[in-house]
């Protein structure tokens, strides 16, 4: 059971990372490859908070969210925005990337960071496994965060609206959208997501300059596995990526993991091409 | 420390390392600046000073005990009677940067030795046009071929190979009646010859290697790792970590509730949270309770210690020690270098190297880093005896030292 709740906290961790992969790609069809490094962010941000300042925790995780919300922002506006072709906004954000684990070196240095998670930092026994309070935390922040998502999505105009820029963005304009704001607006959400739940990611893993990169890329497979745009689809693929990782360290070796996660994402695909959760579609020409 | 001041000292260091990264370049950027003559022994020290955080870091080290040392050796009359005057080349760490720099240096003003502080990356560029300009040099950064004779026959290296580490376990290991080894390496390739040189040199040395078992430096949890190394039922766990990969091989011992000896190699001793009280860092608290590191004894404060306190002292005097003092190898070089020029009675390379081969002359030569260098006319590596590690447990870190 020990093992079961490490690879769920670890798939956690990667979903929060794909959900803010997610949030970008609905408003925009863009893939913002900075939002592992503003979750990074927001990890060190508590850090000063609870550590330096000695804030209290909710007014930590306030301030980290309205830092990085700040900190998107700023990237939309410089990285996003002015590019006029969509698929130079890859290298765009990629290098926002650069910039944000340089930023973040420079001013927090390179060591490891310890962030204390205001919930204890022993480890407990639960249903007959060892785990960290902020494991068992993240591994529900993590569903209510995909719930909450999914009634927006489904319940107000707001979530409706960006569906609907999803589906069609120039349909959507025509019919009276501001899509520049709507893009906007989900960058700074994803970034304040991100921000909000820097505590959280950073009690687990360190503050340290080169999380963004190490949750970079398993974000993305658990998007890949999910499907583009589909918020369910990184419960599932967090869960499938954080287990597979977990069971392939223990069963077969720690250089196995990465091999078998992508086995995984490589099977999917040739399965369902488009994610789990999002049907492939024929277009008429 | 108090929290409240912890970004104010932040800005501080940061600071301060600015002015010390000025003070080394402005004040050693040439040997003109040193009033260097067509007479004076000249010394160039390769370092990536303007890298990135922990590598300029060790790098800065790396460069303040090299000024240290000749600090030193020009006190006692440098080498072979000649003065000896120093020049700092900042490579970035980056191969293509010490090769133009190098090459640059060499055709302006052709230096007597040349100190390499690394990364291996560096050392593989810059040995070739070393050996085609037939200078004496030093190596932090060892490479497969850098400590042969036959290929390098004017290079040294200063810094222990893993084997030669993992060979000091031995004793340590005997005296705690430790029978069966469990292993846990990072898959870096500094982490496969680690796991490589244990498997074999623990089971030569009568061992049991239950378990060798690797981690992806990117992962993020080595709980399940440790527990596969947990079921094999070793007396002891030989750990190589650096940096947020350590923090999370003591949380998964943490969270397996896994009580076992773990005795952590120099890149452990390295990583700042072992060193470092909470709420930034795990020294003092039950994570480490059962964790011993391995260091030189020159990297433990011993005030006993009159020749390793001196060159802490001079490398003060420089600028901040900011990494441990595994990296102030460079010190060494040059009583190594005094020491061989005054037995061959000549300061030209290929006379310096065939004394550097002499044991009296490393035996006579006041190096601290290590107390004793082992060259040989087969191998330039420094063979470090056993007695020059020691093992202990995780303390504050001052001046590069374990207090």
């Amino acid at each position: 059971m020990t093992l079961i709740w490490g690879g769920l906290a670890l798939g956690a961790v990667y979903a929060l990372v794909a959900i803010g992969y997610n949030i970008v790609f609905i408003a925009s069809k863009t893939f913002n490859f900075a939002q592992a490094q503003l979750m990074m962010v927001g990890a060190f941000v508590a850090y000063s908070g609870l550590v330096t300042w000695d804030l209290p925790w909710p007014l930590v995780v306030l301030m980290a969210g309205v830092v990085v919300a700040v900190v998107a922002a700023i990237e939309e506006r410089i990285a996003i925005r002015p590019v006029k072709d969509v698929h130079n906004v890859l290298v765009t954000t990629l290098g926002a990337s650069i910039f944000l684990d340089g930023a973040v070196q420079l001013i927090w240095g390179s060591q490891p960071l310890t962030v204390p998670f205001f919930g204890g930092n022993d480890a407990v026994t639960i249903a007959g496994g060892r785990a960290y309070p902020v494991e068992i935390a993240l591994i529900v922040i993590v569903i209510l965060l995909v719930g909450a998502l999914v009634l927006i999505s489904r319940r107000t105009m707001v979530g409706l609206v960006l569906l609907g820029m999803s589906e069609d963005r120039e349909a959507a304009q025509l019919r009276g959208v501001n899509v520049r704001a709507m893009a906007l607006s989900a960058f700074v959400a994803a970034g304040a997501i991100a921000g909000l739940l820097g505590l959280f990611v950073g009690s687990k893993t360190f503050a340290v300059s080169t999380l963004g990169a190490a949750l970079a890329l398993k974000g993305f497979v658990v998007l890949a596995i999910g499907g583009f745009g589909s918020i369910p689809g990184v419960l599932v693929g967090g869960t499938l990526v954080g287990l597979v990782e977990a069971y392939a360290s223990r069963y077969l070796g720690g250089e196995y993991a990465n091999l078998s996660v992508f086995l995984i994402l490589i099977a999917v695909l040739l399965a369902r091409p488009a994610g789990l959760f999002v049907r492939s579609k024929e277009r008429v020409v | 420390m108090s929290k409240g001041v912890n970004m104010k000292n932040r800005l501080v260091t940061l600071a301060g390392g600015a002015a010390a990264l000025s003070l080394v370049l402005s004040a050693c950027g040439s040997g003109s600046e040193d009033g260097a003559s067509s007479d004076d022994y000249k010394v160039i020290v390769l370092g990536g000073i303007g890298g990135e955080g922990v590598l300029a870091d060790n790098a800065l080290t790396s460069v303040n005990s090299a000024q240290a040392g000749v600090k030193f050796v020009n006190k006692s009359g440098g080498v072979d009677g000649r003065k000896v005057t120093i020049k700092v080349i900042d490579d970035s760490a980056d191969p293509t940067v010490a090769v133009t720099k190098l090459r640059e240096a060499i055709n302006s003003d052709k230096p007597d030795l040349v100190l390499n502080s690394g990364p291996s990356t560096v050392s593989d560029a810059t040995l070739p046009i070393l050996k085609q300009n037939k200078i004496l040099s030093f190596n932090i950064g060892p490479t497969q071929t850098s400590s042969d004779p036959k290929q390098f026959p004017l290079n040294f290296d200063l810094s222990a190979s893993a084997g030669d580490q993992i060979q000091a376990y031995l004793p340590y290991f005997g005296e705690k009646g430790y029978k069966k080894v469990g292993v846990l390496h990072g898959s870096s390739s500094y982490g496969e010859v680690f796991a490589k040189s244990s498997e074999e040199i623990f089971s030569k040395g009568g061992l049991e290697v239950t378990a060798n078992k690797e981690y992806d430096v990117a992962a993020l949890d080595m709980s399940a790792q440790l527990a596969a190394i947990r079921d094999t039922k070793p007396d002891v766990l030989v750990l190589d970590a650096y940096g947020a990969p350590l923090g999370y091989v003591l949380k998964g011992l943490e969270k397996l509730g896994w009580d076992i000896p773990v005795i952590g190699n120099t890149s452990v001793s390295a990583t700042g949270i072992i060193s470092t009280e909470p709420p930034s860092g795990v020294l003092g608290t039950a994570v480490v309770k059962n964790l011993v590191m391995q260091v030189y004894k020159s990297t433990k404060f011993d005030p006993a210690a009159t020749g390793v306190n001196n060159a802490v002292k001079t490398m003060k005097g420089i600028g901040p020690i900011k990494a441990t003092l595994i990296l102030a190898y460079n010190y060494d070089a040059l009583p190594l270098v005094a020491a061989a020029a005054e037995k061959a009675g000549s300061s030209e390379p290929a006379d310096i190297a065939k004394a550097l081969e002499d044991s009296s002359v490393q035996e006579s030569a006041d190096t601290v880093i290590l107390t004793r260098y082992n060259f040989t006319a087969d191998d330039h590596a420094p063979n470090p005896n056993a007695d020059e590690f020691a093992f202990i447990p995780p303390s504050k870190l001052k001046d590069g030292q374990f207090q």
